[in-house]
């Protein structure tokens, strides 16, 4: 099928997601290709923390700065993404005061608010630190949802004529001179094939991003940082908790909604595909992490998982940390004579909309247009909403519980199911909270393929399906295997091997 | 106070231990700290369902099992025996008389179908399932519940080829039922009424009916005759998700017939410590605080059962079996316990109490550790029960091998 768009992005993370918006909001025909679901790449696999900046202030006051003022716009036109707890950069004896006293000059520089706070106040507002810690400062940390943002952008951007297809890749790149001419995608899941012309083409595809540059016979640098993070079965703090001293492996504990994230870890990689979580990174963040909250020692875990950072790399350093965590914009018409592509790369899932910004201001410069930026200003739909525990809680009984774990109702999948677009089950887990409760889906996925076959959208052999979900699934849990875990697991062989003999 | 024998387990291998020894005029104590992993998991009698023994028309169970104790001489069935294995089972079924049997065809295994849409050889199957051995042979409506979350008619009717009906139920308390709510209800007459004639519009030509197993706790087998009745045709149950409706029949027919006679049942509290003085148990501890309460017994076995039951736990590093602190046989560290995929059969299924054919713990070199202990049930190491489909077997044979070998010691 031949499309024609004025902007065509690729890649549904964040980025891409928020250049959609951005771009429909200023009234320009854009469509966006996506090889997976939306957030299938870093966007989707990172510990949720709604950066301060207080993490970057010694070591990259430039994204300290972004992630700040970042902040502060997406309280505003995000907040029901977003769960304002504000977070502690913990000083343990170890880290003695000389690392605090230059963080908290770097927070004054980087207009980061930090409120110095001492060991008895620390404790009364977070019980669960050790009693050991010296000091902790207080910046405005939060935790963020980071389907529900994207979802989010990708929903307005549709209101205002913003397109996109999922489970679409791009094959190959037809060139012209100094231009890409032709796009050539396929659907991944039913083989439709589509050329696609643009005037320009943005690639948005992360960690993915000098990939894609090679079809056009182009690199970028990029260092691929794996980053692991585990899952505890209930949230250990209402604040986000950061260790105070150069970021190290193990030193943040995120809450989101029922449960706490423990990250993260820092390891080079060569492949965007294939990784998985080690058991010598579960060791190290259990003992990390721990140093700060001594229960995590005794914590049930429910899952582990990994994300790609995608990070540019401007020259060579030794450490993955170094590299700063601040976006790059490439004209490949003034760098490599490719006129009509752009490349942006790296940044923070805080700083999406600015990234968009950027991007989107640099599109019109090139196409001499005059046409404002308006996403600092315009709220995400669904801003007025609530989403959280309480509201899941005033709704049990109305409905069948589909998932025990996090409340999720028949009724909230059924209105998921009425959007459409779907294409398989991990696009429904990515939109519900199915899945992310203590037994991760055990329970849930049966159910729902029980509700597809009888809404008729059932595409395929469920019990290979249910097979699948099980595999996938078992990616995240076979590091995290001990303790109460195991009896958790034992339960689910006993159903799916035992007693339905799948 | 003293006992002849105390067991510390409640799941069908202690139940079964149990029994054995109450018959044989002992006077027996069983602890379980909850009320087993039965009402979880078990419907019919798993003994032996590897591929040789996997369909209808194949080896008796029997010749099947010598082959398995020759192949596989440490797995607990090497150590009780055909001979015994067969006569545990007869004991079970003793206490199941008609109506409510469990019986094999022709001494084989049976393929029943399953909640998710496959088939599971199985051997013993009681009355209210035998029916659904022939489903593919016969025209077959599967009936499920609106607002009951855990059986999707039209998803399995899909999987076995045949139709599928969801019926509503008349006004309910809540929006949500569950398998015992269902249950409860069937045992009422007028609700049997609904169903039937609800059943009965649905139905065209169908011989047969498939309903998850809810057809009540106490009297399946009238609820089943008086549904037949109103539908005028036969009906069978499928085994669902936990809870098993057919595990709990099981579990308070153990305990109505044990209490009966004379059997002490503890539920609701894990042993807190147990005396051991060289190599004998000289008495176990349950605190219920603010009282601890402590009691001895001749013989005692363990039959906590594996991670789910408490027998046996899990730190980063290790296996433990918490209660006497036994050995627990488990090669290679934790990184080595679960294989790469879900549907591996992992190492960590294999680990678990050795024991001397006799059912004694040992330790490592093969030296019993405790003379007046013995061990039952899926907690025993060499065994694989899910991948093979043995659970009930192994629990049936070893609690009543275990019992047998503690009133012989």
């Amino acid at each position: 099928m031949k499309l024609q768009t004025e902007i065509l992005i690729i890649g549904g993370g964040a980025t891409g997601a928020g250049i959609l918006r951005d771009l429909s909001l200023r009234g320009i025909p854009s469509l966006l290709i996506e090889k997976g679901d939306f957030l299938s790449g870093a966007s989707g696999r990172n510990h949720g923390l709604f950066h301060s900046g207080g993490r970057y202030v010694v070591s990259d006051p430039e994204a300290a700065r972004e992630c700040i003022a970042e902040n502060r716009i997406l309280r505003k036109i995000a907040p029901h993404c977003i769960e304002e707890t504000d977070g502690f950069f913990v000083s343990l004896p170890e880290d003695g005061p000389d690392f605090r006293d230059r963080f908290i000059q770097a927070c004054k520089d980087a207009n980061v608010p930090a409120h110095l706070l001492s060991r008895d106040e620390a404790l009364s507002l977070e019980p669960g630190l050790t009693p050991t810690l010296l000091s902790a400062v207080k910046v405005p940390d939060g935790a963020i949802d980071p389907f529900e943002l994207v979802l989010s952008n990708a929903k307005d951007a549709e209101t205002y004529g913003g397109k996109f297809l999922l489970h679409t890749g791009v094959t190959s790149l037809l060139m012209e001179e100094n231009k890409v001419k032709t796009v050539l995608a396929k659907d991944l899941l039913h083989g439709e094939e589509y050329q696609i012309e643009a005037s320009h083409i943005i690639n948005a595809t992360g960690a993915w991003a000098d990939e894609f540059l090679k079809l056009a016979g182009l690199r970028v640098a990029m260092a691929l940082s794996k980053g692991s993070m585990l899952i505890t079965n209930q949230r250990l703090t209402h604040r986000v908790i950061n260790r105070c001293r150069p970021p190290s492996d193990g030193d943040i504990i995120v809450p989101n909604h029922t449960v706490s994230i423990l990250g993260t870890t820092s390891v080079r990689l060569e492949d965007a595909e294939n990784f998985e979580v080690t058991p010598q990174e579960v060791s190290r963040l259990i003992r990390e992490t721990s140093r700060m909250i001594p229960a995590i020692e005794e914590a049930r875990f429910i899952r582990a998982y990994a994300g790609i950072r995608p990070l540019f790399q401007s020259e060579e350093k030794g450490d993955d940390r170094a590299i700063s965590r601040g976006f790059v914009l490439i004209d490949h018409g003034k760098k490599d004579g490719i006129k009509n592509l752009i490349t942006i790369t790296g940044g923070k899932l805080v700083t999406y909309r600015l990234m968009a910004e950027k991007t989107s201001d640099l599109l019109c410069q090139k196409m001499g247009i005059h046409a404002p930026c308006s996403t600092h200003l315009k709220p995400l739909p669904g801003a007025g909403k609530l989403s959280g525990l309480k509201d899941r809680l005033k709704t049990l009984g109305k409905s069948e519980t589909l998932c025990d774990c996090e409340l999720v109702r028949k009724e909230e999948v059924e209105e998921v199911l009425k959007e459409g677009k779907l294409k398989n089950l991990q696009d429904i887990l990515h939109r519900t909270r199915l899945a992310k409760g203590t037994c991760q889906g055990g329970f849930c996925v049966y159910r729902l393929l029980g509700i597809l076959n009888e809404s008729g959208l059932a595409e395929g052999d469920s019990n290979n399906i249910l097979k699948g979900f099980l595999e996938e699934r078992w990616k995240g849990i076979r590091p995290i295997l001990w303790g109460s875990a195991v009896k958790e697991e034992e339960l689910m062989e006993g159903i799916y091997k035992g007693l339905f003999n799948l | 106070m003293h006992y002849d024998l105390i067991i510390i387990g409640m799941g069908l291998s202690g139940l079964m231990a149990a029994k054995t020894a109450v018959e044989a005029g002992k006077k027996v104590l069983i602890i379980g700290k909850g009320l087993g992993c039965l009402t979880l998991f078990s419907n019919t009698i798993d003994v032996l369902g590897i591929p040789l023994l996997a369909g209808p028309e194949t080896t008796r169970l029997r010749d099947g099992l010598s082959q398995w104790i020759y192949d596989h001489p440490e797995h607990p069935y090497g150590k009780v025996g055909v001979e015994k294995i067969e006569e545990a089972l007869s004991s079970f079924n003793s206490l199941f008389p008609p109506p409510y049997t469990f019986q094999s065809r022709n001494e084989t295994n049976s393929l029943i179908p399953t909640g998710v849409g496959t088939f599971r050889p199985t051997y013993l199957i009681p009355s209210t399932m035998m029916r659904g051995i022939a489903l593919k042979e016969k025209k077959t409506l599967l009936i499920g519940f609106k607002g009951y979350k855990d059986f999707y008619s039209q998803r399995l009717a899909d999987s076995f080829e045949c139709r599928g009906a969801t019926l509503s139920l008349p006004e309910s308390p809540s929006t949500e039922i569950t398998a015992t709510a269902l249950a409860r209800w069937m045992e009422q007459p007028s609700f049997r009424e609904f169903i039937g004639t609800e059943v009965k519009k649905q139905i065209r030509d169908e011989e047969l009916i498939g309903v998850p197993a809810v057809l009540g706790v106490n009297d399946p087998m009238g609820v089943r005759k008086d549904l037949e009745k109103k539908i005028g045709a036969s009906v069978f149950e499928i085994p669902i998700l936990p809870p098993s409706i057919p595990g709990m029949r099981i579990f308070n027919r153990f305990k109505e017939r044990l209490i009966r006679r004379g059997v002490t049942f503890l539920i609701g509290h894990p042993v807190s410590k147990v005396t051991l003085n060289e190599k004998r148990c000289e008495g176990i501890e349950i605190a219920h605080p603010p009282v601890t309460t402590s009691y001895s017994a001749d013989h005692y076995i363990l039959a906590t059962g594996r991670f789910m039951g408490g027998g046996l736990e899990a730190d980063r590093e290790r296996i433990l079996e918490p209660i006497f602190n036994l050995p627990v046989f488990q090669p290679g560290s934790q990184e080595d316990w679960f294989g790469r995929f879900f549907f591996d059969k992992h190492p960590i299924h294999r680990m678990g109490i050795l024991t001397d054919s006799s059912l004694h713990p040992i330790d490592e070199r093969g030296k019993p550790i405790l003379e007046n202990v013995w061990v039952a049930g899926t907690i025993l190491a060499g065994h694989h029960y899910l991948d093979e489909k043995s659970r009930e077997g192994i629990e049936i044979a070893t609690g009543y091998w275990s019992a047998k070998k503690a009133m012989e010691g």
